[in-house]
């Protein structure tokens, strides 16, 4: 039996897409199989960011509004194997699905992969409501801006209201160069407010922009620090001690890091 | 914030009703982004009042942790309510018919407990010493 992980942030353009795609990507060159789910139903990305945009003949919709059985609507990925995505409907909006259907489908999947992934969509309503309602366990993913880590807090409150206990941080595109002139928030800063495990930070980098155009995970570019970063979140999820990695050469990971680390 | 001007604008009917000590509600776990809590009595939250977090009371408000959030003690018009706080850095802070935010420039962060309460008709805020206030 695998389990259900929902990607959610609250705030829109913080990286839960790409997380996705990299983290589902990751997980499956370990071996195991994968199954990502965009529960973006009406704006749906995740299939461009993996690069699979042309081969979705049915959707999410179509499988819990039973026009088709769930293997038909699941894409292989044409480089990862062990993965697959169960694209969301473009024509469609959030509810076409209900809670309830979407707590059946990820019972069904995980039943088959070893983990399945939700690209939850942004906001705090029905959609964010469905993207949450079968998960066993929840990745906050946040940028170091005032905004965004007030909106990670307010959907941290959420996912505890909804009995989803104990979620993870991932702060994504950190400038270290900036938060050591003062000029953004630090790592420290944001774990203070939100007060939950880190499971990782992915510094700022070009690679990401590069990659997802492309439709090609930077998880498997083996130069770039945000694919490192993303590889070494994966191995945290399968429960491996990582450190943080040392986003500069200035002393940045500081002894407060250090000590979070522990938390696996 | 060490110390800020009271605003003179009365929300609430003043009311000289004494607090009742034994009408206190113990919240156990960080107030986050979108939650509140009103209580007719004392509050005591034992974690953090993250900002856009709200507590309001009626009687006094004690924090366990860090005030980000909006706190609001003597809601009812009491003027002899007060806050109380670890590390007191809230976004808004009103006590009765007083509201109170701290200056618009960068101010140090608070290093130990402090209290706010209505000192000849002013919001004031002094490091808390432990002594019997009122």
């Amino acid at each position: 039996m695998g389990e259900v992980i929902v990607v959610t942030s609250g705030k829109g353009g913080v990286g839960k897409t790409t997380t996705t795609a990299n983290l589902g990507a990751g997980l499956a060159t370990h071996g195991h199989r994968v199954v990502l789910v965009d529960a973006d139903i009406g704006l749906r990305n995740l299939d461009v960011v993996l690069g699979l945009e042309n081969r979705i003949v049915y959707d999410i919709t179509d499988v819990t509004g039973g026009h088709c059985r769930l293997r038909q609507a699941l894409i292989k990925d044409k480089r990862f194997e062990g993965l697959f995505l169960l694209p969301a409907a473009q024509t469609k909006d959030k509810t076409a699905v209900s809670p309830d259907q979407m707590k059946a489908l990820c019972r069904e999947l995980k039943e088959e992969f070893d983990y399945v992934i939700i690209d939850c969509p942004a906001g705090i309503e029905q959609g964010f409501r469905n993207a949450i309602a079968g998960a066993d366990k929840a990745i906050v993913v946040t940028t170091p801006e005032v905004a965004a880590v007030r909106d990670a807090d307010r959907i941290i409150g959420l996912l505890e209201a909804a009995e989803l206990r104990d979620p993870r941080l991932i702060i994504n595109r950190i400038r270290p160069r900036m938060v050591r002139h003062g000029d953004m928030m630090s790592i420290e800063d944001i774990i203070d407010i939100l007060a939950i495990d880190l499971l990782g930070v992915v510094p700022e980098d070009e690679m990401v922009v590069i990659s997802t155009n492309r439709g090609e995970p930077v998880v498997q570019d083996e130069r770039s620090r945000s694919g490192q970063a993303y590889r070494n979140i994966v191995r945290r999820i399968k429960g491996e001690q990582v450190p943080m990695m040392n986003l500069d050469e200035g002393g940045f990971v500081s002894r407060f890091l250090r000590r979070m680390i522990g938390l696996s | 914030m060490v110390r800020e001007k009271g605003n003179p604008q009365h929300r609430w009917p003043a009311s000289a009703d004494e607090l009742i000590d034994d009408n206190t509600i113990l919240i156990q776990r960080t107030l986050r982004s979108g939650q509140s809590v009103h209580y007719d009595g004392n509050i005591v939250v034992i974690g953090d009042v993250n900002p856009g977090a709200e507590v309001v009371a009626t009687g006094n408000i004690i924090v366990m942790g860090t005030v980000r959030g909006v706190v609001h003690a003597g809601a009812g018009g009491n003027e002899k309510a007060m806050v109380l706080a670890f590390r007191l850095e809230p976004t808004q802070l009103r006590i009765a018919g007083h509201i109170t935010r701290p200056p618009d420039e960068q101010s140090q962060k608070p290093e130990q407990p402090e209290v706010a309460r209505i000192k000849n008709g002013v919001v004031t805020i002094e490091i808390f010493n432990g002594e019997r206030q009122g």
